[in-house]
């Protein structure tokens, strides 16, 4: 090509928004996925596979039925905040074999929602001790399988030994406006962390 | 499904142009890539890292002018990544609807930006800390209806 090459996007292409992103986190099927889809304005793009067989030996499928597939990659959705802001949300695995993958993910998130499903909490604290370590503003957030809460809060906040000061909320992964409400809970926690004095 | 799951992810492999199009004078494959049970990385000559390691899978991606008038010399995965970037996408997103390994799609974009086919919008991580910035971001989710 003779011309000196443009780098400027093509004529037409709008400018690109920036990226901004919020993790969403938590054990096998405690509603990532769903709570991804149900806020997002594209259908959720995954690398998700079905692997059932596999599934069948990690998840105590006697505790969790109907379960027949699971995040094993990542999956996102992502949410067009105004002309210059795109918000995406990142499912993370939650096991530890993926923890490699984590970095990638929460370096400059905004801030992490971890999803619980109360019948098996130990399932979220790889990442809770990962957001700890890190220490990437999160809220934990029980999802209400069958819009009960099978636990006291007080003693869910026990047993996961989160610092007082970690908002601890209860919401349903299938209702659009609870997960807007969730997310709202995280980025009203990032900015009370970042708004305090730098000590 | 009975595969492990790097198998299972896998897409099926989708044909290739040169094919079907054999008789009519079609070339050889340039890079070497087959057309089935490839190893993700093959498609970047091994290489895990960008040549930028820091890019973000949540970069935004555009195609420039540049690479809208000659992506078609590109080969394969390069080209079909140049040709989806006339609108601008994440890394995630291309990785997603061109259905490569998130890894190699970063590997890949990086080199075609710093090849001048596109463009590259990466996120500002002091502007993740701002106060003014996430506010903007509830504003907007607030208004989820």
């Amino acid at each position: 090509m003779d011309s000196k090459p443009s780098a400027e996007p093509v004529p037409g292409a709008t400018r690109a928004p920036v990226p901004v992103k919020i993790v969403i986190a938590g054990g096998f099927g405690v509603g990532k996925t769903t709570a991804v889809s149900v806020i997002s304005e594209i259908a959720p793009l995954t690398t998700e596979a079905a692997i059932t067989s596999v599934a069948a030996d990690i998840d105590r499928t006697g505790q969790v039925p109907a379960k027949t597939t699971t995040t094993v990659a990542l999956d996102f959705g992502c949410i067009t905040i105004d002309q210059e802001i795109k918000l995406y949300l990142f499912g993370t695995p939650g096991q530890d074999r993926f923890g490699f993958m984590w970095h990638d993910l929460a370096y400059g998130a905004l801030g992490a929602l971890v999803i619980v499903d109360a019948r098996r909490i130990d399932d979220c604290y790889p990442a809770v001790d990962y957001f700890e370590k890190v220490g990437l503003p999160f809220v934990v957030a029980i999802n209400l399988f069958d819009g009960v809460l099978t636990h006291d809060l007080a003693d869910l906040r026990w047993a996961l030994a989160i610092d007082p000061a970690i908002p601890l909320i209860t919401f349903d992964a299938r209702d659009r406006l609870s997960v807007r409400d969730a997310l709202l809970s995280v980025l009203r926690h990032t900015l009370e962390k970042t708004g305090a004095p730098a000590s | 499904m009975t595969l492990p799951p790097e198998e299972a992810d896998e897409p099926p492999p989708e044909p290739r142009p040169y094919l079907s199009a054999g008789h009519d004078g079609a070339v050889a494959v340039p890079d070497g890539t087959g057309v089935s049970g490839l190893r993700p990385y093959l498609l970047t000559a091994g290489r895990v890292e960008p040549v930028d390691q820091t890019l973000e899978i949540e970069a935004q991606v555009v195609t420039t002018e540049f690479g809208a008038a000659s992506y078609g010399q590109l080969a394969f995965e390069a080209r079909d990544i140049v040709s989806l970037c006339a609108t601008t996408l994440s890394i995630a997103e291309v990785a997603a609807k061109l259905r490569l390994h998130i890894g190699v799609a970063r590997v890949l974009v990086a080199d075609l930006a710093a090849l001048g086919y596109l463009v590259v919008r990466r996120p500002s991580f002091p502007l993740s800390q701002d106060p003014n910035l996430i506010e903007r971001v509830i504003r907007g989710l607030e208004a989820i209806r």
